[in-house]
């Protein structure tokens, strides 16, 4: 199997606080892997250390590697725009522009330099295809993006992101803000793109990391518990923390 | 409960009391000059020593005055806005952040002493459009400033990190979706800069007006009308003859503040974008 990541003895540091506790672990290519633990535990922070979106962060800093297809991202990027460009990110929240629909998905493109009407219609109605929604919105592509429902905004969103051609995606808890039918329809769309992609997902929600998982991270106060195959973790956690937090006794 | 209830009451009565008092006093205002209203008033010079006529000039002066002022002061307070927001661990931003805000608590009669001794004698522009104007300008940049940066900071910042996640560099970040998704409050800023502009006397009294004057400027550096200073002349200088003109102006002057109040609550208003 394909590692796309490698993560050797990474911490990572908000001013003083030790946030991430010397992980190491690899990333498997077109494959679902969910960060889970408690509030705190550094899964958010592990994930944005991946496309380095904490450059941003005051007092941010980190310790040790990340290697994308070989390359430390810390040390060996020149071009941080193209790398990030690479792996694409969905939050939280959903973030659509203040703009249309086609425009928020053609918006990356554009940056990167596509200026056809051809080409750009082309990756707009590839791109909301790929993210389920092309049938809901075709015949309102003019409508603001933040006119959508929360679901709508969030598959927008990852439509955006699946339109500068990812590799990796990135998905900070993206459906806490969802209702369980939204919810659901991410959950299988991310199914289907994990076909193609390398989804690397954190999440609250243990029931989301079993049902769509190949691989499960548990992470508690900063350190990488435990690693392996869903299947595996689930049937029989190595871990007694990791057993408590999947049964709900501690979390 | 009770006590609860006594405040509540209380409340109430200040409240309705200070809005009934704000109305009577934009009724009286307004309607005391509007039976002046006629064509002639706002299309002809005053004329026979203010006692016939109309304010047409200082209609155009002011617009003008204001036009002029927003030009500089709109694009300077929205660069500062940014700056203010995005970079706010830059020691400088500290520095303007602290001028921005002194820069409000400053009288307005002091700027007008300050247009006056820097634009008009030491730059040379005398009392003209010009004058006025960067005078104006220089009250009205904390207000758009400080809005813009609030309302840039109010964006929730996974927008910002979207943007840097796509791949986007800072000044693409920050022109490209920053500054659109914020757009809508820096307008409504712009406008209450407008607003509160119009009705300034003590900054162009000073700088760029002229109690009459029998042409419309010619550029920016003739001296022009403008509406409150025509009002302060007006009730200074010429007493009882000229004070229906004072209470037609100042009728006009506050339903065109108003309409422009009006207009920053509707744009404001709907605020998702």
């Amino acid at each position: 199997m394909d590692k796309i990541i490698e993560i050797k003895n990474f911490s990572a540091y908000y001013g003083e606080k030790k946030v991430v506790n010397n992980i190491t672990v690899d990333i498997y290519k077109n494959k679902i892997t969910a960060i889970i633990g408690p509030s705190g535990c550094g899964k958010s922070t592990l994930l944005r250390s991946i496309n380095r979106i904490n450059d941003e962060v005051l007092g941010f800093r980190t310790e040790g590697n990340i290697y994308f297809e070989g390359k430390d991202i810390y040390r060996d990027i020149d071009d941080l725009t193209l790398y990030r460009k690479k792996v694409g990110m969905v939050f939280q929240k959903p973030t659509p522009f203040p703009m249309s629909i086609y425009n928020n998905v053609a918006f990356g493109p554009r940056i990167h330099g596509i200026k056809s009407k051809r080409k750009l219609d082309e990756i707009v109605e590839k791109s909301l295809k790929q993210a389920f929604l092309w049938d809901e919105v075709k015949d309102e592509l003019s409508k603001s993006g933040t006119a959508l429902s929360g679901g709508q905004q969030q598959r927008l969103c990852i439509a955006r992101t699946l339109a500068v051609e990812p590799e990796i995606l990135l998905l900070d808890e993206p459906t806490s803000a969802l209702d369980p039918i939204a919810t659901q329809k991410l959950e299988i769309l991310l199914e289907k793109l994990s076909e193609n992609y390398t989804i690397l997902l954190v999440t609250h929600n243990i029931g989301q990391a079993i049902r769509i998982s190949d691989y499960i991270m548990f992470m508690y106060r900063g350190d990488l518990i435990e690693f392996g195959e869903t299947s595996e973790i689930v049937k029989k956690p190595k871990d007694p923390l990791t057993e408590q937090y999947l049964t709900g006794k501690i979390g | 409960m009770k006590k609860d209830r006594s405040i509540s009451i209380l409340l109430r009565i200040l409240s309705y009391s200070i809005s009934s008092l704000i109305f009577v006093f934009l009724v009286i205002v307004i309607f005391d000059g509007a039976k002046y209203f006629s064509t002639e008033f706002f299309t002809s010079y005053p004329t026979d020593g203010m006692k016939s006529g109309g304010i047409f000039p200082a209609i155009l002066g002011s617009f003008y005055m204001i036009l002029l002022s927003l030009i500089f002061s709109v694009p300077l307070g929205i660069i500062t806005g940014v700056f203010l927001a995005e970079f706010s661990e830059n020691k400088l931003s500290k520095i303007i952040d602290m001028s921005i805000t002194s820069l409000s608590g400053i009288p307005s009669i002091v700027f007008g002493l300050f247009g006056l001794s820097l634009f008009s004698i030491t730059f040379g522009f005398g009392t003209s459009l010009i004058a006025g104007a960067l005078t104006l300008s220089l009250m009205t940049l904390p207000v758009i400033s400080s809005a813009t940066a609030e309302a840039i900071r109010a964006l929730p910042i996974e927008l910002k990190e979207s943007a840097y996640a796509l791949g986007l560099k800072r000044n693409e970040v920050i022109f490209k979706v920053i500054l659109p998704a914020a757009r809508k409050r820096i307008i409504t800023a712009s406008l209450i800069g407008f607003g509160r502009s119009i009705g300034e006397t003590a900054p162009i009294l000073l700088t760029g007006a002229v109690f009459y004057s029998t042409s419309l400027p010619k550029n920016i550096f003739s001296p022009v009308m403008t509406l409150p200073t025509h009002i302060y002349y007006l009730v200074a200088a010429y007493g009882e003859s000229a004070k229906w003109m004072a209470k037609g102006t100042a009728s006009f002057l506050m339903i065109f503040v108003l309409a422009i109040y009006l207009i920053t609550f509707l744009v404001g208003g709907r605020r998702n974008g």
